[in-house]
């Protein structure tokens, strides 16, 4: 007992549970986003496993159930098991999310480092044609677009990616405007940095913060999007299951009362983007120094 | 500053619809038609000309205002557009303003008391509004209010069978019915109204509340601010300064807003039979309907121009510091 006594404390190091800690009492929203989307993913990935039917295995003589203990979600109008259905429909949310946000990335945020710094005629350039593509309301530029290429998931990413650029060049843009004219700019010139390193080097990490908690944002807005797609009519068509199209399956049989064949999938969806949205919010909470001065 | 983005808006509208592969020549014609029916077709739409003539033609016909015709309803699109827009505008406008009277508040509130009850409940909400579908939340609405409750009428557009639209003044049918002292069809129609913009008031007021608070947050967390205060000025009066500076990157934050809400209100009118700009654009686009698409996108475009017009002289008149850039 002495000799245990007698140790020093042991040095609090570094644990991975005792920084998550910390980051949820920080940030419960941050937190609790980070559970919903970790949970969508964990469906996606294993939708095959653990789905107790196939997403587009029919039972011709279960049409339109109500949810029951064989369908927890009811059964659609072509006898599909629901709960299978919008389980695969996590694939279609990641499917679209992640890529489409790398495509803003890669597109948007250098121009909006070049615009800011730069100034001038590149300004007036880069900021102008993003105003012709931004005057377009996105999800009309997007219908259009999926509409006229044809139906494919990849075109429905692409569009989305390159539509969301601009709001992470006008993002990055007025915090590099912000800091031209600081102190570490200015003696990064002094030393002699060529322009590109001090865009790259001294700017990006400075600039991008404001943009961190945005991808997230976006990534809930690229799922919201494409599932409206697929509400419509366009891109993804309805036997895949995917939750908009199946949500448009669900619309006809409103009116008559069958209510669980668009309730399932639209409540995933909303989970899936109140989890990005979260997390954005929580991002936003850890990043902006700002915010929590006032928040105290 | 304006023609060029409209010029450019149209061209690549142009451009989409004609590398598409969709094909209104085949629509019209249907399955059963030979070889000379389709260059009959083709040639009376004028699309067998070479691109940049079409699209010559186009913009000179437009320069006079023919906005050509719509292959579907053979009706001039400028008098579609005409006849459609009023219904668009009369729930949009009035959600936006709802959003607008509870969001703007609502935020404002939320960052006076970070991080209390008030606070943590109204961000909720409006995340929730920012992660919940319009068309989704319509049909689950039509389900509860109109299937189970019976309170509201069915979804079919702007008035019941039994009423006849009033003379047309504003367009929107409950103004011009309250205007001519019709107030059965006001009633009417504001019942048929009021379903659809209390549900599109939530997502307009959403990113309202999150970007008010904001940045209301980031005006009461100012060195100006802090000063004021230091000074001893009345809380009433540090408020006022926060919320004047509040207010213009707030108006200027829903006026970027409209253009695409005034494009998202069309999956609503589709919901609920409106028979708007939106339904009407929504349908040129999936059916390959070239003249309407056109003229919906250019009237999207030039509305947005509008409203940035209409902001940046606001924003000149409330903002002291703002400046023409040279």
């Amino acid at each position: 007992m002495t000799e245990v006594a007698s140790t020093p404390a042991p040095e609090r190091g570094f644990t991975w549970s005792g920084r998550a800690l910390g980051i949820t009492r920080r940030s419960p929203t941050f937190a609790i986003g980070l559970i919903i989307v970790g949970i969508f993913a964990f469906v996606a990935i294993f939708a095959d496993v653990i789905s107790p039917f196939g997403p587009i295995e029919t039972f011709p003589h279960q049409v339109l159930l109500p949810p029951s203990a064989a369908f927890w979600f009811g059964s659609d109008g072509n006898g599909m098991d629901m709960f299978s259905r919008v389980m695969h429909g996590a694939r279609f949310g990641f499917g679209i999310a992640v890529p489409s946000a790398i495509i803003m990335l890669v597109i948007g945020v250098p121009l909006g480092l070049v615009a800011g710094y730069k100034g001038g005629m590149v300004d007036e350039i880069v900021l102008r044609s993003m105003d012709v593509l931004r005057s377009f309301p996105s999800i009309v530029l997007a219908l259009a677009v999926v509409a006229a290429t044809g139906q494919s998931l990849v075109n429905v990413v692409l569009v989305i990616g390159f539509l969301d650029a601009p709001i992470f060049t006008r993002l990055v843009r007025s915090e590099v405007l912000a800091l031209r004219s600081s102190g570490f700019v200015d003696s990064a010139v002094a030393s002699g940095n060529p322009t590109w390193r001090i865009l790259f080097v001294h700017l990006l990490p400075n600039a991008i913060r404001g943009s961190t908690a945005m991808i997230a944002v976006r990534m809930a807005w690229a799922v919201r999007i494409s599932a409206t797609l697929a509400f419509i009519g366009v891109g993804i068509q309805a036997p895949t299951p995917e939750w908009g199209a199946m949500i448009r399956q669900g619309a006809e049989f409103i009116i008559s009362g069958e209510w669980w064949v668009a309730l399932f999938p639209g409540v995933a969806l909303v989970g899936i983007v109140l989890g990005f949205n979260l997390l954005g919010d929580g991002l936003q909470d850890l990043l902006d120094p700002r915010r929590k001065a006032t928040g105290k | 500053m304006v023609v060029p983005i409209l010029l450019g808006i149209t061209f690549l509208t142009f451009m989409l619809l004609r590398i598409g592969d969709q094909d209104p020549v085949a629509m019209i014609a249907g399955p059963m038609a030979d070889e000379a029916a389709f260059a009959e077709i083709e040639r009376e739409l004028g699309l067998d000309r070479p691109f940049f003539v079409q699209f010559g033609i186009y913009v000179g016909k437009l320069a006079t205002g023919d906005l050509g015709e719509s292959w579907q309803s053979s009706e001039r699109v400028a008098d579609e557009i005409r006849n459609r827009l009023p219904a668009s505008l009369e729930l949009l406008l009035s959600a936006v303003l709802l959003g607008a009277l509870v969001g703007v508040p609502v935020g404002l509130r939320s960052a006076q008391r970070p991080n209390k009850l008030f606070d943590q409940v109204s961000r909720f909400v409006s995340l929730f509004g920012f992660s919940v579908p319009t068309y989704w939340i319509a049909l689950m609405a039509i389900f509860v209010f109109f299937f189970l409750l019976g309170w509201a009428p069915p979804p079919m557009g702007r008035l019941d069978l039994a009423s006849f639209p009033p003379p047309d003044i504003t367009g929107s049918y409950l103004v011009d019915s309250i205007l001519t002292g019709d107030w059965a069809t006001a009633r009417v129609a504001a019942g048929q109204l009021a379903l659809p913009v209390i549900l599109f008031s939530i997502i307009v007021a959403a990113p309202i509340i999150k970007h008010t608070r904001a940045i209301s947050l980031e005006v009461l967390g100012s060195d100006y601010v802090r000063y004021a205060k230091s000074q001893g000025l009345r809380p009433r009066t540090v408020r006022r300064i926060a919320l004047r500076n509040s207010i213009t990157p707030v108006l200027t934050f829903i006026g970027t807003e409209l253009t695409g809400l005034l494009a998202s209100v069309s999956l609503l009118e589709l919901i609920f039979a409106w028979g708007g700009l939106g339904q009407w654009g929504l349908n040129a686009i999936l059916t390959g309907d070239f003249a309407a698409v056109q003229g919906y996108v250019l009237v999207l475009a030039l509305f947005s121009v509008v409203v940035f017009v209409v902001i940046d002289v606001l924003v000149l008149l409330l903002e002291p510091r703002a400046t023409l850039r040279p």
